[in-house]
C-alpha cells in the first residue's frame, strides 16, 4: 500500500520533474511562463471537461486518507496539547508543556540521535549490499532465477520472526553466531552493551530490507539499454567501470526512490524488530522514536506525551523528505 | 463442500437459538484477565466452578493479553462505554485505577451487597498494598512475593549447607561457588529484578523508596531511593554483573532456564516460579528467605501480582453477580485450591491455616516461605507497599538507568540519581493531573 502509492507519486514526480526542472535550467527566465503554460495545456483539462468524474475517481483514495491519516493526525495534534488521565475523566489543556518536556528531556534527545544514526546506517548498509547483489546477479547467467528467489526470501519473513531469529542467533549465552564471535575473540554482548545492541538491530533491520531494495535495483538494471553497455564493452570498459559510468547513473532515480523508502522503513517499520530484539534497551541505546511513541502511549499510557512525540516525528519525517527531494534529487538524472 | 457449509449453518443456528434462552435466565458478568497458559486454565476453572455453584449469574472470562494489554483494552473499552464489569490489573496500576474515577471500590460494593467477607483476615502486606483509607479498593487475586531459590547440590559442592541469610555472607558464597566451579554463575538475574532485588530489598531492610510513607500520605511524594542503602545494593549487583557472578539472560532466553538448567546456582524470583522449577528434571533445588543486611532487622517483603477491579457504569443486578463472584474468590476453600495449583500465596490467613492444617507444607515446605516472609512483623511505612502514580512509567525509567549501570556507563549513584530525577518528573505530572483527588 505504502509502496505502491509512493511508486505512483514518484512516477508523477518523474514526469513533471523531468520537464519543468530541465526546462528551467536551460532557460531560467522562461520558468514562470513554462509553468503557466503547463497548467492550462495539461492532459487533465483535455480529458475531463467537468469536475465530477475525476472527483469520484479520487474519492476512494481520499476516503482512505481521511480515515487513516487525516482524522488520526488531527486527533494526535489535539491530544498533544493536553494532559489527560488514561480513562479520559480529567483533561487539562497545557499549551506546549508536552513539547517542552520532550525537548528538554535528555532521554528524548538521545532517542532522536539513535534514530538518526539507525536510519543512516541502515540506509547505507541496505543500499550497498543490495547494489552489490543486484550487480552480481545481473551478470549471472545460469540459475539467475534461483539466486533471486533466495535473496528475496527474507522479505517473506514477518519482522517479529526475523527479530526473534536474530535475537536468538546473537544471544551471548546461547546464540551460535555469538559463540563464533566469542571464539574469534570479540567481546560480544548486546544485552549489556548499548553499542552491540545497536549494531544488532541495525543489521537485523538492514537484512530484512535488502531484498526490497534488491528487487527495485534488479528491475532498474534490466532497463539499462544493453546497446550502451555493449558499446562500452567494445570500447574496452571493464564490468566495474561499466557499472559506475553507465549502470549507476541510469538507475539513479531508483536509488533516490529507495533512499526515501529506506528512511520511511527505518523510521516507522522497524518497530517489530526493535520490539523482538531489544525493546529499546539496554539503557535506551536502541530506543528509536517510533518505539518510544508506542512505549509511552500504549505501555505507560502517557497519551499527551505520546501524541506530542507523534507530531514531532511527523514534522521530522516531513523535513527529512523535503530535504531529500530538494538536495539529493538535484544529482539525480531522470533523462533515461 | 455443500455438506460442510450446511452443517456449519446448522451449528450456527443452534448456537444462536441457544444463546437468548440462556441470557434470559442469567445475568452475564464479563471478566477480563491477563493469565495465559496453565494459569489461564486455572482461571477458567474458577469461573466454571462459580457458574456451576449457582444459577443466577454467568461469569465470562476473557484472556486479553498481558497486563499492559489488559489495562489498555480496559481503557479503550471504558472510553467506548463498553467496559467489562471485572478487570484484572497489576499492582503497579493501583494509583492509576484508584484515581481514574472509573471504578467501584470493592469493599464498599461487597458491604453494600452484604457479602460475608472478613476484610480483617487478609494477609497484611496484601491488604495494605490495596487499601485506601482503610478499605480494600480491589479484590486481591494473584499475589506473590520474591524468595530465593537455590541449587542444593551446587551449594554442597562448594562446601555450604545452604545460602546465608545476610547479603554479605551470601556474596562470599556465590563468589566461592563460581571460583570452585560448582556452578558457572552464582545467580540468574530475573526479568523483574527491580521488584525482587530492589523494591523488596528496600522493604525487607526497611528503607524508604519515596517520601510520604512511600506515597501513602500524599501525591506530593518524591523518590528517595538514591539516598538509602539501595545504593550499596546496586553497587553490589553491578559488581556481580561485572564479575559474571550474576548472569543476565536477555531477550530470547528465560532467566529461569539459566537456573533450572543448572548453569546458575541461585535465582531470586517470585514464589509463583515454583510451577516451572518443580517441573525441571533432576534439579536438586530448594528455597529460602530473601537475605537482609547484617546490621538491619529483616522486615516483611512486599507483594506483586494483580487484583480484580470493578468498573463503574453497570446495572445493579450485574453488580449482584460481581459481588457474588468476588466473595466466591475470597472464600478460604477456593484460595487454598488456588494457592496449591498456582504457587501464588493464599491471600487470607484462614486459607493459610487450612493449608497448614491439612499438612500441605509438610510435603512442600518451600511453598510456605513466601507467606512466612510476608507475615514477618508488622508492615512499616517503608514495607507496607508502594503507592506511586504512573508507577509502570517510573519503574521503566529505573530499569533503563539500571541497564546503563550494568553496562558500566553510569555509576550506581549516577544511575539511581537519574532514575529518581526522571521518576519525580513523572510523579509531578501525576500530581498535577490528580490534584485534590487523593
Amino acid at each position: 500500500m505504502q509502496g505502491s502509492t509512493s511508486v505512483s507519486a514518484l512516477g508523477a514526480r518523474h514526469a513533471s520533474g523531468a520537464s519543468s526542472s530541465a526546462a528551467a535550467e536551460r532557460e531560467p527566465g522562461a520558468r514562470k511562463g513554462a509553468r503557466a503554460a503547463g497548467g492550462t495545456a495539461g492532459l487533465k483539462r483535455a480529458h475531463y471537461r467537468e469536475a465530477r468524474l475525476p472527483l469520484l475517481l479520487l474519492l476512494p483514495q481520499l476516503l482512505v486518507l481521511l480515515l487513516f491519516f487525516f482524522i488520526p493526525a488531527i486527533r494526535a495534534l489535539a491530544q498533544a496539547f493536553v494532559l489527560t488521565d488514561p480513562f479520559g475523566n480529567s483533561v487539562q489543556f497545557v499549551w506546549f508543556d508536552n513539547f517542552r518536556a520532550l525537548l528538554t528531556s535528555p532521554e528524548y534527545q538521545s532517542s532522536v540521535w539513535v534514530t538518526i544514526w539507525f536510519t543512516l546506517a541502515q540506509n547505507a548498509i541496505t543500499l550497498a549490499i543490495a547494489m552489490v547483489l543486484a550487480f552480481a546477479t545481473d551478470r549471472v547467467v545460469r540459475a539467475r532465477g534461483l539466486y533471486r528467489s533466495v535473496i528475496l526470501l527474507p522479505y517473506a519473513i514477518a519482522p517479529v520472526i526475523a527479530g526473534i531469529l536474530w535475537a536468538f542467533l546473537f544471544n551471548p549465552s546461547v546464540g551460535p553466531i555469538a559463540f563464533l564471535l566469542k571464539g574469534m575473540g570479540i567481546a560480544w554482548d548486546p544485552i549489556r552493551s548499548g553499542f552491540d545492541a545497536f549494531l544488532l538491530v541495525t543489521f537485523a533491520a538492514s537484512w530484512k530490507h535488502i531484498c526490497y531494495d534488491y528487487i527495485f535495483l534488479v528491475a532498474a538494471l534490466l532497463a539499462v539499454p544493453p546497446s550502451l553497455v555493449e558499446a562500452a564493452a567494445v570500447d574496452g570498459a571493464g564490468p566495474l567501470l561499466r557499472f559506475f559510468r553507465i549502470g549507476l547513473p541510469m538507475i539513479s532515480p531508483t536509488i533516490f526512490f529507495l533512499l526515501a523508502m529506506n528512511f520511511v522503513y527505518g523510521f516507522f517499520e522497524t518497530f517489530a524488530i526493535i520490539d523482538a530484539v531489544t525493546k529499546g534497551g539496554p539503557g535506551g541505546a536502541t530506543m528509536i522514536l517510533v518505539y518510544k511513541v508506542y512505549l509511552d502511549g500504549f505501555v505507560h499510557i502517557d497519551l499527551g506525551s505520546s501524541a506530542a512525540q507523534s507530531v514531532l516525528m511527523m514534522i521530522f519525517a516531513l523535513v527529512l523528505t523535503m530535504v531529500q527531494f530538494r538536495y539529493v534529487e538535484r544529482n539525480v538524472n531522470y533523462d533515461v | 463442500m455443500m455438506l460442510r457449509r450446511s452443517a456449519l449453518a446448522g451449528l450456527m443456528a443452534a448456537a444462536f437459538s441457544a444463546a437468548p434462552a440462556l441470557a434470559q435466565q442469567k445475568v452475564e458478568v464479563q471478566f477480563w484477565h491477563a493469565l495465559s497458559g496453565v494459569l489461564g486454565e486455572r482461571v477458567d476453572e474458577i469461573v466454571k466452578r462459580f457458574n456451576v455453584s449457582q444459577d443466577k449469574y454467568t461469569v465470562v472470562a476473557t484472556y486479553k493479553g498481558n497486563y499492559d494489554e489488559v489495562i489498555n483494552a480496559t481503557i479503550a473499552a471504558y472510553r467506548a462505554k463498553k467496559a467489562p464489569q471485572i478487570v484484572q490489573i497489576y499492582e503497579r496500576g493501583f494509583m492509576s485505577m484508584l484515581l481514574s474515577g472509573a471504578i467501584v471500590p470493592v469493599q464498599d460494593l461487597l458491604t453494600e451487597k452484604k457479602k460475608d467477607v472478613d476484610f480483617g483476615d487478609f494477609i497484611k502486606p496484601v491488604a495494605s498494598y490495596y487499601q485506601y483509607k482503610g478499605k480494600l479498593m480491589s479484590m486481591p487475586f494473584n499475589s506473590s512475593t520474591p524468595i530465593l531459590f537455590y541449587n542444593r547440590a551446587q551449594f554442597e559442592k562448594a562446601g555450604f549447607k545452604e545460602p546465608a541469610d545476610t547479603w554479605g555472607e551470601l556474596e562470599k558464597q556465590l563468589y566461592t561457588i563460581k571460583q570452585k566451579g560448582a556452578a558457572e554463575c552464582g545467580s540468574s538475574l530475573a526479568g523483574d529484578y527491580f521488584w525482587s532485588l530492589m523494591e523488596n530489598y528496600s522493604t525487607v531492610n526497611d528503607q524508604p523508596w519515596g517520601t510520604k510513607s512511600n506515597g501513602y500520605d500524599g501525591l506530593d511524594t518524591q523518590f528517595v531511593y538514591n539516598k538509602t542503602r539501595l545504593v550499596g545494593q546496586v553497587t553490589r549487583l553491578q559488581k556481580w554483573v561485572n564479575d559474571g557472578v550474576i548472569q543476565i539472560a536477555g531477550q530470547g532466553l528465560s532467566p529461569e532456564q539459566l537456573f533450572t538448567s543448572g548453569k546458575c546456582a541461585t535465582f531470586f524470583a517470585s514464589t509463583a516460579a515454583h510451577g516451572g522449577i518443580e517441573k525441571a528434571k533432576d534439579l536438586p533445588w530448594s528455597a529460602t528467605y530473601l537475605p537482609h543486611e547484617a546490621d538491619l532487622t529483616a522486615h516483611n517483603s512486599s507483594i506483586g501480582g494483580a487484583t480484580l477491579w470493578v468498573m463503574k457504569g453497570h446495572r445493579a443486578e450485574e453488580y449482584d453477580g460481581v459481588a457474588a463472584f468476588l466473595a466466591f474468590i475470597a472464600s478460604p476453600d477456593l484460595q487454598l485450591w488456588w494457592h496449591k495449583v498456582t504457587g501464588y500465596v493464599p491471600i487470607t490467613n484462614k486459607a493459610y491455616q487450612l493449608a497448614k492444617a491439612e499438612g500441605y507444607y509438610k510435603q512442600s515446605p518451600t511453598r510456605e516461605i513466601a507467606i512466612l516472609q510476608l507475615n514477618r512483623g508488622t508492615p512499616t511505612a517503608n514495607s507496607q507497599g508502594f503507592h506511586f502514580g504512573n508507577y509502570t512509567q517510573t519503574t521503566f525509567a529505573l530499569r533503563e538507568e539500571m541497564e546503563s549501570v550494568f553496562a558500566n556507563k553510569k555509576t550506581p549513584q549516577q544511575g539511581l540519581d537519574d532514575a529518581v530525577r526522571r521518576g519525580n518528573e513523572i510523579l509531578r505530572q501525576f500530581e498535577k493531573l490528580n490534584a485534590g483527588k487523593y
